[in-house]
């Protein structure tokens, strides 16, 4: 199970950015919201929130670095082999007065070996961006992986609406 | 004679053995509550699945003038509520730990949520615990014996104490 949670996290890492061996990992927030589009495990979720977006953005300020700063070390065993992937999370958040930014980076510290260009602060693993639609409406654009990590999206959307006040746990990711 | 002792000794060490591990070799004490109580602990844990179970606990480290922390003892919390008295007008550092465990994948897997905390005379402290599905939350209220105002108290990191 965790071998295979592990497993996806990397193959996500690597097809996320559209063929990135060829081409190279997105190095910029922008440079990921144009390659997901068109890449093998990425998706483009959008959905409108009634909530202000100054409170979606006070939440991303928040709960982001609350939540999502932070390092995972993963084990997993099976009879042939011993693994440990150590991942470092790093979260980013922008606000402007039209628009929120919530970046979210992964940076391995140990078990994977990285064959292109890393951004600093880690591959993008997630991009959401929030802008206000009217007084009480905020429209959030995710940049997310289309498989695993349904813990953090789930996270995220809850933020955005203000269903959720607390942290995906990034072990079950 | 030396056999003999040798086959006095493992039943011994085998009795002993898991009663250290369970103990004191363990590192974890249980959390020795002889002050007044300030902080009442509200929890509640779900893992989401049949196979798999959430355990919540609360470590509970003083904070010296220097900032250094110093191991006081761990309070486990069930599904329930629960009171404990930490020291007023100093900080504290409590360390929430979810630990996961899947019987049917044999993994298991833990995350923490810490904070300092200075609670005040004159103040309760309602902290509310949840892992549920896999979101885990920690709220600290702050509320006046006085009068009852009540406020939230974010979260604060070992880094934000300042030496006194």
């Amino acid at each position: 199970m965790k071998s295979a949670a592990a497993l996806t996290s990397i193959l996500v890492t690597v097809f996320l950015s559209g063929c990135a061996v060829m081409s190279g990992h997105p190095q910029t927030a922008e440079e990921f919201r144009k390659a997901v589009p068109g890449a093998y495990l990425g998706k483009v979720e959008s959905f409108e929130v009634n909530r202000p977006f100054r409170d979606v953005a006070g939440t991303f300020q928040k709960k982001a670095p609350e939540c999502l700063h932070m390092t995972i070390k993963t084990t997993s065993q099976t009879n042939m082999s011993y693994q440990v992937i150590v991942t470092t999370y790093n979260p980013t958040v922008l606000v402007s007065a039209d628009k929120a930014e919530l970046h979210l980076q992964q940076h391995h510290e140990a078990g994977v070996l990285n064959v292109t260009k890393e951004p600093e602060g880690g591959y993008y693993l997630l991009v959401a961006d929030a802008v206000p639609v009217d007084r009480n409406t905020t429209r959030v654009d995710l940049y997310r992986p289309s498989v695993g990590f349904d813990v953090l999206i789930k996270g995220i959307k809850g933020w955005a609406s203000g269903d959720i006040q607390g942290c995906p746990d990034l072990t079950k990711i | 004679m030396q056999t003999l002792a040798r086959a006095a000794f493992y039943p011994i060490a085998r009795l002993l053995l898991p009663v250290c591990l369970l103990t004191a070799c363990s590192g974890i004490k249980p959390y020795p509550n002889t002050l007044e109580e300030n902080l009442h602990l509200h929890t509640m844990t779900e893992s989401g699945s049949l196979f798999s179970s959430v355990r919540a606990a609360v470590d509970i480290y003083r904070v010296n003038a220097r900032c250094q922390t110093e191991y006081q003892g761990t309070v486990a919390l069930d599904s329930s509520s629960k009171a404990i008295g930490i020291p007023v007008d100093q900080p504290s550092y409590l360390v929430f730990d979810f630990a996961s465990s899947s019987w049917l994948a044999s993994s298991s897997s833990s995350i923490s949520y810490d904070t300092l905390l200075t609670p005040r005379s004159g103040h309760d402290y309602d902290i509310e615990v949840s892992y549920l599905d896999d979101i885990y939350n920690v709220a600290i209220l702050e509320r006046q014996h006085r009068n009852g105002n009540s406020h939230d108290v974010g979260q604060r990191s070992l880094g934000e104490c300042t030496p006194r």
